[in-house]
C-alpha cells in the first residue's frame, strides 16, 4: 500500500486532468431546481364547457360533458389530491422543491416537489419502472433525467384524473412528460400529456414560477366526510349525454361556436380560425363576464 | 507501457470534453457554428393554451391574467382599432412581445452565420436574431426591435444518456423501454434572445399595451416528444416599467412540420386573430 501511494504521488501530474475533468463534468446540468417557487398564473382559467385547445377525441368530449361539479363532494373525492400535471397548474400551486441525497455517494436519489394540491417524487437513481400492473397512484411513478440543463420527467402509473378542474378527463393509461427549465429566477415546466383513451394528439401545457425564498407551502388541509353528509347517500352527480344544460354557457358568453369550444385536435391549429367563420354561434346575452382583469 | 497508455487516456479524457465546453461558454465561432440546438425549419402554432384569447379577437377590457398597472389598464380601455387603421398602425399586435403567440406558421433559417431569421406568415413579419452582441447605437425602433441571441446549455456528453450529469449516470440495463426510447432526443441547449428598441404595441389583440420601454427575454427550447413529434417551446418574458407591475410570462408551443404546406401570409389586421 505504501508503494502504491508513493507511485501515485510521483505520477500526480496525470491525476490532475482527471480531477479537473470530473469537476467540469459535475458542473454540467447541475441546475439548482430546489427552493421555493411562487406561481405566475398567466395561462388558462377554465370554466365548465371550456375545452378549447384540448385535443379531445369523441370519448373525451363525451366524458367531459358528463362531468357535474358536485362530483368533488363525493366522500371518495373530497380529499383526493390533484395529479401533478393539474395540481401544479391550478391555484394555489406554490412549489417547494427539495432533493434527496445518498448519504454515502452524495448522488441525487430523488427530487421531491410539494404543492398544496399535489406531491411528486422524481426518481433520479435509475430505478426500473414498475410493472404495468403495479399500483397506480394520483402522482404516478416518475423518473427524471437531464438533457443539457433541462430536467425531463416521465410519469406513468397514474390513477385516472383530470386535465382541468372543470372535468376534462385523463385516463390511467396516460403518460406525462415534463420539461423543467430554470431561467435565472424563473422556473418553467412544460407538460406533454399523451393519452390513448381521451386525446387525439398530445396536449401541451406550461406554467411558470418565480423564486420566492420566504414562501411557505401550506399543508393540504382536508377533512374526510361521511357518506350522506353533503350529498344524499348513493347519489353520483353526472349528466347523461346531451343533457348537460351548462355545457354551452361558456361558448355563448364568449361568442365562440359551441363545437369549437368542445375541443379536438383540429381546433388547435391556425387554419381553424377560417373554419370558425362558417360555424354556427349562439346568441350572446351578456358582456358583464368580460370585465376581467388580472 | 501501460502507464503511458493510461496517461494518454487520462489526457484525452481531459482535453476532449473540456474543449467542447469551453467552445460553448467562450462564444468562439459564429452563432451557427456554436449552435446547441437545431431550430431551423417550418413550425406551426399549436394553440393548447389561452385559446379564447388567441384564436378569436378578445373583447375590449378582457385583461384576464395580465399584470397591468393602472396606467396600462387606462391605455387598454382607450383601445380604438379604427384609430390604429387610420394611423397606419395595424401591426401593433404583431410586435416581438406578441408575435410568437399569434396563431400561424414560422420559417426559421440562417440568414448568415450570425443571424438567425424568423419569418411569420401571420402579419408577414421578420425577426432577426443577432449573435453579435449589443445593438448598434443607430438602430431605430421597430415592431420587432433589435434582438441579441446567445446559446445557453451544453452539448451532451453522448447521444445516449443525453446530457445526464456523469455523477447521475444510470446503468443502461436498468432502464425501461420507455426511458430508453426517450434517450434518443435532440434537446441540448436553449436559445436565449433579448430584445430592445421596440416600437410601442399590443400584448394582446384587444389593445393591451406595451410601451417603447419594454424589453423582451425569450428562451427557445426544441425537444422531441415521446411520440416522435418535434416541438418548440418559447418562454416569453415581457418587462415593461410603464404598463406592467411585474414581468408577464407566457409560453408558446409549435410543432415541426416538414415543409411550407399551409403557409398563408396575411397582412397585419386589427380585426382578425392572425
Amino acid at each position: 500500500m505504501r508503494v502504491r501511494k508513493a507511485a501515485c504521488a510521483r505520477n500526480a501530474w496525470w491525476c490532475l486532468p482527471i480531477l479537473v475533468t470530473l469537476q467540469c463534468g459535475s458542473a454540467w446540468a447541475q441546475v439548482d431546481l430546489t427552493g421555493e417557487w411562487a406561481p405566475r398564473k398567466y395561462n388558462d382559467h377554465r370554466d365548465i364547457g371550456d375545452y378549447t385547445g384540448i385535443p379531445l377525441n369523441e370519448a373525451g368530449k363525451l366524458r367531459a360533458a358528463s362531468w357535474e361539479p358536485n362530483q368533488v363532494d363525493l366522500p371518495e373525492n373530497i380529499c383526493r389530491r390533484h395529479p401533478p400535471e393539474l395540481g401544479f397548474r391550478v391555484g394555489p400551486s406554490d412549489l417547494s422543491i427539495d432533493k434527496e441525497l445518498d448519504k454515502t455517494t452524495r448522488q441525487i436519489i430523488a427530487y421531491h416537489i410539494h404543492s398544496y394540491f399535489s406531491e411528486e417524487t422524481i426518481w433520479m437513481d435509475g430505478r426500473p419502472r414498475p410493472s404495468e400492473y403495479a399500483l397506480h397512484k394520483q402522482a404516478g411513478f416518475s423518473t427524471g433525467r437531464w438533457e443539457g440543463n433541462t430536467l425531463v420527467v416521465t410519469t406513468t402509473h397514474l390513477k385516472e384524473g383530470y386535465l382541468t378542474r372543470a372535468g376534462v378527463p385523463r385516463s390511467s393509461k396516460a403518460t406525462v412528460t415534463k420539461r423543467i427549465n430554470r431561467y435565472g429566477d424563473f422556473l418553467t415546466m412544460v407538460f406533454i400529456v399523451e393519452d390513448p383513451v381521451y386525446l387525439e394528439e398530445p396536449y401541451v401545457g406550461s406554467e411558470t414560477w418565480v423564486n420566492a425564498p420566504d414562501q411557505v407551502v401550506s399543508p393540504f388541509a382536508c377533512e374526510p366526510v361521511a357518506e350522506g353528509a353533503i350529498l344524499p347517500a348513493g347519489k353520483v352527480p353526472s349528466y347523461l349525454p346531451e343533457k348537460n344544460d351548462a355545457i354551452d354557457e361558456f361558448a355563448t358568453e364568449f361568442g365562440i361556436p359551441p363545437d369549437a369550444a368542445k375541443g379536438g385536435a383540429e381546433t388547435t391549429y391556425p387554419e381553424y380560425i377560417e373554419k370558425m367563420k362558417t360555424m354556427k354561434k349562439l346568441l350572446r346575452t351578456t358582456k358583464s363576464h368580460y370585465q376581467r382583469q388580472g | 507501457m501501460n502507464g503511458i497508455l493510461i496517461r494518454i487516456f487520462a489526457f484525452a479524457l481531459f482535453v476532449l470534453p473540456t474543449a467542447d465546453v469551453l467552445s460553448q461558454s467562450a462564444g468562439t465561432g459564429s452563432g451557427r457554428a456554436t449552435a446547441l440546438n437545431e431550430l431551423t425549419g417550418y413550425w406551426v402554432s399549436v394553440v393548447n393554451e389561452d385559446w379564447r384569447l388567441r384564436m378569436i379577437v378578445p373583447d375590449p377590457r378582457d385583461y384576464l391574467t395580465l399584470p397591468l398597472n393602472l396606467q396600462g389598464s387606462k391605455a387598454a380601455d382607450a383601445w380604438d382599432p379604427a384609430k390604429d387603421v387610420a394611423a397606419g398602425e395595424q401591426c401593433k399586435s404583431y410586435g416581438a412581445p406578441a408575435i410568437m403567440r399569434v396563431p400561424g406558421r414560422l420559417h426559421i433559417y440562417w440568414q448568415d452565420d450570425n443571424t438567425l431569421r424568423i419569418d411569420t406568415d401571420s402579419g408577414t413579419q421578420t425577426r432577426l436574431l443577432h449573435f453579435e452582441g449589443a445593438p448598434p447605437p443607430t438602430t431605430t425602433r421597430g415592431w420587432q426591435g433589435y434582438s441579441s441571441a446567445s446559446w445557453v446549455g451544453q452539448k451532451p456528453l453522448s447521444t445516449a444518456g443525453a446530457g445526464r450529469p456523469p455523477s447521475q449516470g444510470t446503468l443502461p440495463g436498468r432502464q425501461s423501454a420507455l426511458d430508453r426510447r426517450q434517450d434518443v432526443d435532440t434537446g441540448q441547449g436553449q436559445l436565449r434572445v433579448f430584445t430592445t428598441r421596440l416600437r410601442a404595441g399590443y400584448l394582446r389583440k384587444n389593445g393591451v399595451p406595451y410601451s417603447a420601454e419594454a424589453t423582451l427575454e425569450e428562451y427557445f427550447d426544441r425537444f422531441t416528444a415521446p411520440n416522435g413529434d418535434t416541438w418548440l417551446n418559447v418562454t416569453i418574458i415581457v418587462t415593461d416599467p410603464q404598463y406592467l407591475v411585474e414581468p408577464y410570462i407566457t409560453n408558446a408551443h409549435f410543432k415541426k412540420i416538414p415543409d411550407r404546406a399551409g403557409w398563408d401570409p396575411t397582412p397585419c389586421r386589427v380585426d382578425q386573430p392572425r
